[in-house]
């Protein structure tokens, strides 16, 4: 892609067997906002917080958890122009599985192909890797599932996880509340209580965003007001 | 133990340096500051208006031919701070997308898809080296058939957001901070209110008071959607009422 002045990879290994653009890459997501998801036995829930650079901004314009299928929703943490890129493709992906194939893409498949695409950028000519890591939520016939996905193109399966600035504080926090028998309600009050952790300021319902996804398998962002809701629960 | 700054390209071109920053984007924005213009946008109840500095640096051009205000469809606006070059490189290919979603889609493009589109394209500048990022921040403005009036800013890294008022360029913070304060309580200005909010906002952050021909004013109105750039005299109008109001 590109180029051909620059058909070669600007991510290459230092002596040490390192790929510091990948390194590097996930330095910019740890100076991200923080974003974090559980997984519960009946569902899974995604937060992240939205820090505008402005009371001037319309926060309603901002949405950082997006719906990629209407069973899968992700968010991130890290740099949001490379994480639009990403949430466009995994749209398209999705779409042609549903093509071909006539049935939603399952969770894995398309974390799979996501991942793939965020590789590519590693190892292509000409261009940097994705500073973005990714927490998708889904729920499929295999159940509730979370997966994060790094910049390298790796991921996992994760029954809690966290990102960003205040990741180390979350995931002890998320460590000693995490039951694998918790239910969607409570993890979301979890997730609440994780954010609030590392909050620099008055949590809302306007500066922080939730998704949720239940046995009804219909992802869904919660409105403002929604959260102001669990916020007085958890108050 | 990470090695250090990738060979020294980390300026050169839009990969990572080792804090993880992009410095070629960082960069650009310090490219749109050194063009020495300072722009505002504010967004009304009804309407958004956009305000900019003309500095025409030499007697001898033709006045006419200095604007950062263009018009991408009849209903959308762009102002553009910053490299005038890069700037017109946007327009152009901003007006070819909004002509072709009109035609492919059979409605115009609403503000915030073309809003996205820029933003996208700028994005591709700070992955791919091949290309460096636009020394541009452009603010696109319209009105949307569902949301009313719409002021979205775009920037060289990538970002965008719908704003309630914004600036850009040399002194933006100071706009900012300014803007901040007088839109504290969400008023919903009404159109002559928008339009002297921008104009003394620049005013106060540039300390000077403007003659008509120093500005450029650009506005849209849910009464009449369409872009249009004011009038020396509409302008000479709307100063008139500030400095009569202080």
């Amino acid at each position: 892609m590109g180029d051909s002045q620059y058909s070669f990879s600007l991510t290459t290994f230092s002596p040490s067997g390192k790929l510091v653009q990948i390194e590097h890459a996930l330095t910019a997501v740890g100076s991200g906002q923080t974003s974090l998801g559980i997984k519960a036995a009946n569902g899974v829930v995604i937060a992240t917080e939205k820090k505008l650079p402005s009371i001037l901004v319309d926060e309603s314009s901002v949405q950082k958890i997006q719906t990629l299928t209407p069973n899968i929703g992700v968010v991130y943490s890290g740099m949001g122009p490379d994480f639009r890129v990403l949430v466009r493709k995994s749209w398209k992906q999705a779409e042609q599985y549903h093509r071909l194939y006539k049935e939603p893409i399952p969770v894995t498949q398309l974390v799979r192909e996501i991942a793939a695409v965020m590789q590519e950028f590693t190892q292509s000519g000409g261009v940097r890797p994705f500073g973005v890591s990714l927490l998708v939520a889904g729920f499929d016939d295999n159940g509730p599932q979370l997966y994060q996905v790094d910049p390298s193109g790796s991921y996992f399966s994760w029954k809690a996880s966290a990102m960003g600035k205040n990741v180390s504080n979350a995931k002890t926090f998320l460590e000693k509340r995490y039951t694998d028998d918790m239910e969607l309600d409570d993890a979301v009050h979890t997730s609440i209580l994780t954010l609030k952790e590392g909050f620099e300021g008055q949590i809302s319902g306007k500066n922080i965003e939730i998704g949720i996804i239940g046995a009804d398998k219909q992802f869904r962002v919660l409105t403002p007001a929604e959260i102001e809701d669990y916020l007085a629960e958890v108050e | 133990m990470s090695r250090g700054s990738g060979g020294g390209y980390d300026r050169h071109i839009t990969i990572f340096s080792p804090e993880g920053r992009l410095f070629q984007v960082e960069y650009a924005f310090k490219a749109v500051k050194a063009a020495g213009i300072t722009s505002i946008g504010v967004r009304g109840k009804d309407s958004v208006c956009v305000v900019t500095q003309k500095k025409v640096p030499d007697k001898l051009l033709d006045q006419t031919s200095v604007s950062h205000l263009f018009p991408i469809t009849k209903y959308l606006g762009l102002l553009a701070t910053g490299m005038t070059a890069d700037a017109r490189t946007l327009v152009q290919q901003a007006r070819n997308e909004a002509a072709e979603f009109r035609f492919r889609y059979g409605y115009e493009m609403p503000v915030d898809v073309l809003a996205k589109w820029i933003a996208d394209k700028s994005q591709v500048y700070t992955q791919h080296a091949y290309m460096r990022p636009l020394g541009v921040v452009a603010m696109v403005l319209g009105i949307d058939d569902e949301f009313g009036p719409r002021l979205y800013k775009c920037d060289p890294a990538g970002h965008f957001f719908g704003h309630k008022a914004t600036s850009a360029g040399l002194k933006e913070q100071e706009a900012i901070n300014f803007l901040e304060k007088k839109m504290k309580n969400d008023p919903a200005f009404t159109y002559e209110e928008t339009v002297q909010t921008a104009i003394s906002a620049l005013q106060s952050v540039l300390q000077e008071d403007f003659k008509a021909n120093e500005i450029e004013v650009g506005v849209v109105r849910q009464e009449n959607p369409v872009f249009r750039v004011l009038s020396m005299e509409e302008i000479d109008e709307h100063l008139t009422a500030i400095s009569e109001r202080d």
